[in-house]
């Protein structure tokens, strides 16, 4: 690795400061489970590290009404265990729970997730699905917000500014009896990057009429985001294996850019139906499946 | 405390004693442990945290020493291999895994057995599936896992 | 859809290097005076036990605990030559060496208590040398202190041949090799016909290794070798290009976790071998061997596919599924 500095600040305005002065050529390291074999392969050559870990301002899980404020520096550990995150975002546990093994976990970050941007994240297209936001701060510019849909929409090149830190998710809990399921595919069962993964966010009247619905394919194309026309062909409706297959066929339609689509596509398509036909069911109690009820 | 251009004093908790050592910002937890500390029961792998050779614990969680950097382990509590058992004095798990044949060439040894007493601490009557689960992160070649999870089961009891 | 499948796979293996390529293992035994061994071989005991076993043959001639015994590691300065851990042959013909080497120790040893005790039927066991009609004894120790004070011959060396003669290359007739393990195992997949990705359910393993000297080390090496399949059959793939291995890291070999083992049920044989030590055989490499073509079996069993190239990942097998499907649904679709 190329010498750097290394800097653990006392308080998140020092690290803005630091990050301001040194923007071009700092990195942030939490976790570092991405940013070190990075690091280690000679992709990145930062001379400057800004360590955020240790920052109390960045961690943290707390209810504000009806969000939940997630720090960043809170590892997927941390989320798996945390009963607030249980109840009202299971969606995070479950994609949580298929991140890396227990030491990746232990260490490994939400913000992470999202600000290396990598296409096959495991948990920032949940976050999208969830429709968080995301709080930004820098010394310039002060205080921002922008939807976790907007956080990365080139691979590994988040849309924060060279000088800014993400310091908050923002996330609205779950409406009871809303569900979610997420499956992630990989060649094995622990320690494996994703071939693809989907986050479904669903909920229906007491008529069985889906409300509301997101969809969130990730591994899938450069970056993550919600699929809105497949959404639009179930929103509304009343649900049966022709209107699966439909919003199938559109939201396929919609994917750009599907690297080995001979294997991704086909495969999704399989997920996608058995993965919704699995949240529609009456008798989905299945315990792989999530649910905010 | 910058000690002088190149290094910073890293003060530490390893198995219960403090410990200040100069270190490189560039250097992880991994390589202070086995070069500048002498503990070498902690292995080096893959040093791209896909192998879990270098498990440690740090302030209680199961970590990759080598996705660690040195000076993110100011002020931490570590424990290595060395710090579970002595030769006198085996941990549990140490004398379960040697009863029931979960060694073979044993450079997984050390790392599982520090993802397994993490585990255990917090999980002590753990199922057969949360046992698997808790040593995902550590690869072995040699024993297939049957006798290593056997072997933790045994431990807890 | 997820659909099940078992499958079998046989293997027999032929122990050793074979075609007369030399084959043989050397191995010391040195008694102490306080009646404490020492074993000095150049076989390598890299994990699958031989060390054990090797102690285990002297305590179980020279009726001696194992903490007695010292096993000196292959030193080239001070331990002959056994020949490379590897054709699964070290507890055969490295066995066969420590075993040598101490049955000489133990003619001498009887030679000096027979004349101390005056009896000829004597027994080595619980560290005495007893005599079986009388009951006279001798405690080990005692017997080393006295053997060293008569100048008896306290090293030994034993030695074993496993080289064999060779096959003739025109008519493939001869002897390739001294002896053969067999196994077969047995397996259960599901494989998800929608992502290509096969779970290993169950696996049977039965191996015929002559006499299971340790039977935990043989379960272990068992276990190893099935796993080792697994990831054979299923997960592991390198690409050469042009002929060379890119470089590959570990995130990417993918090898078996904890979370992709399935059951394993070893069903050790036991057909001795009169040429082993005590009729034992190897069981290093049989372990692997039957496992992938078990899976594959029984993956043909699940979905009616024959794979014939490794490793049948969810990219490669949902490929062929894909393609069957296609040649099943006829020209009208």
């Amino acid at each position: 690795m190329q010498n750097f500095s290394f800097y653990s600040p006392a308080s998140l305005e020092d690290a803005l400061i630091y990050l301001s002065d040194h923007a071009e050529t700092c990195k942030i390291i939490a976790g570092g489970t991405d940013l070190i074999p990075n690091l280690r392969d000679e992709k990145l050559h930062p001379r400057h590290m800004l360590n955020v870990l240790e920052l109390e301002e960045l961690g943290g899980i707390s209810e504000i009404e009806n969000t939940i404020r997630i720090g960043p520096t809170t590892t997927f550990a941390e989320l798996i265990e945390t009963a607030l995150i249980n109840r009202f975002l299971p969606l995070l546990v479950k994609s949580s729970s298929q991140v890396g093994g227990p030491q990746i976990r232990n260490r490994g970050t939400i913000g992470g997730n999202i600000c290396t941007g990598s296409p096959a994240a495991d948990v920032l297209p949940a976050v999208i699905a969830l429709d968080g936001e995301l709080e930004l701060r820098s010394k310039k510019n002060g205080t921002r917000r922008i939807a976790a849909s907007e956080a990365v929409q080139a691979p590994y090149n988040p849309n924060l500014g060279p000088d800014e830190l993400l310091t908050g998710i923002f996330i609205h809990k779950l409406k009871p009896g809303t569900r979610c399921a997420y499956e992630k595919v990989a060649t094995r069962n622990a320690m494996a990057r994703a071939f693809m993964n989907l986050s479904i966010v669903l909920q229906r009247d007491e008529e069985g009429v889906i409300s509301d619905v997101r969809i969130v394919p990730g591994a899938m194309m450069a970056f993550a985001r919600r699929i809105t026309v497949a959404e639009e062909v179930l929103a509304g409706k009343k649900p049966d294996e022709f209107l699966i297959a439909k919003a199938a066929e559109t939201l396929l339609g919609d994917l750009k850019g599907v690297w080995i689509p001979d294997y991704k596509i086909p495969v999704f398509r399989n997920i996608f139906k058995r993965l919704l036909g699995e949240l529609l069911s009456e008798s989905c109690r299945n315990k792989e499946r999530v649910y905010a009820d | 405390m910058q000690i002088d251009e190149n290094k910073t004093l890293l003060r530490m908790c390893v198995n219960g004693n403090q410990v200040a050592v100069a270190v490189k910002p560039t250097w992880t937890l991994l390589r202070v442990l086995r070069e500048e500390l002498g503990l070498t029961g902690t292995k080096k792998g893959c040093e791209q945290g896909d192998c879990g050779a270098c498990t440690v614990i740090m302030n209680g969680k199961a970590v990759n020493a080598c996705l660690v950097l040195a000076l993110q382990a100011e002020s931490k509590e570590i424990e290595t291999i060395e710090g579970l058992g002595t030769s006198d004095k085996l941990h549990p798990l140490q004398e379960s895994f040697i009863k029931n044949g979960a060694v073979q060439c044993g450079f997984c040894t050390p790392g599982t057995l520090m993802s397994a007493a993490a585990f255990l601490r917090e999980t002590p009557n753990p199922k057969i599936d949360e046992i698997k689960r808790a040593i995902s992160g550590n690869l072995c070649r040699c024993t297939g896992y049957v006798k290593i999870i056997d072997a933790i089961e045994k431990a807890s009891k | 859809m997820k659909k099940r499948g078992i499958g079998i796979g046989s293997m027999y293996y032929g122990l050793g290097y074979g075609y007369s390529r030399p084959d043989i293992a050397s191995a010391t035994i040195e008694l102490c005076e306080d009646g404490s061994l020492i074993v000095r071989t150049g076989a390598v005991d890299f994990g699958q036990g031989s060390d054990t076993l090797f102690c285990q043959i002297v305590a179980e001639e020279l009726g001696v605990a194992p903490d007695d015994i010292q096993i000196v590691t292959p030193d080239t300065a001070t331990t002959p030559d056994a020949g490379p851990t590897s054709a699964s042959r070290v507890a055969y013909v490295g066995g066969n060496a420590v075993l040598n080497a101490t049955l000489a120790l133990k003619q001498t040893l009887h030679g000096v208590a027979e004349s101390i005790l005056g009896e000829k039927n004597l027994v080595f066991i619980n560290r005495e040398v007893r005599a079986e009609t009388s009951g006279k004894w001798i405690s080990f120790t005692d017997l080393a202190r006295a053997c060293h004070l008569r100048g008896a011959q306290i090293v030994e060396t034993g030695w074993f041949n496993n080289t064999t003669d060779d096959v003739d290359p025109y008519t493939a007739q001869g002897d390739a090799y001294a002896t053969y393990c067999w196994a077969t195992q047995l397996a259960e997949v599901e494989v998800d016909t929608e992502t290509g990705k096969v779970e290993v359910l169950r696996v049977v393993a039965a191996h015929d290794v002559g006499r299971a000297l340790n039977p935990s080390m043989v379960e272990a090496q068992i276990e190893g070798g099935v796993v080792m399949g697994i990831g054979y059959a299923l997960t592991e793939e390198i690409k050469q290009k042009k002929g060379y291995t890119p470089k590959i890291s570990l995130g990417e070999y993918m090898i078996p976790t904890s979370l992709d083992v399935p059951s394993i049920e070893s069903c050790i044989v036991e057909i001795p071998v009169s040429t082993g030590p005590y009729g034992a055989k190897g069981v290093g490499e049989p372990a692997l061997i039957p496992t992938a073509p078990a899976i594959l079996n029984a993956i043909c069993d699940a979905i009616g596919i024959r794979i014939t190239e490794l490793p049948a990942n969810p990219r490669n097998l949902h490929r062929l599924i894909q393609e069957k499907g296609k040649k099943t649904m006829g020209p009208e679709n």
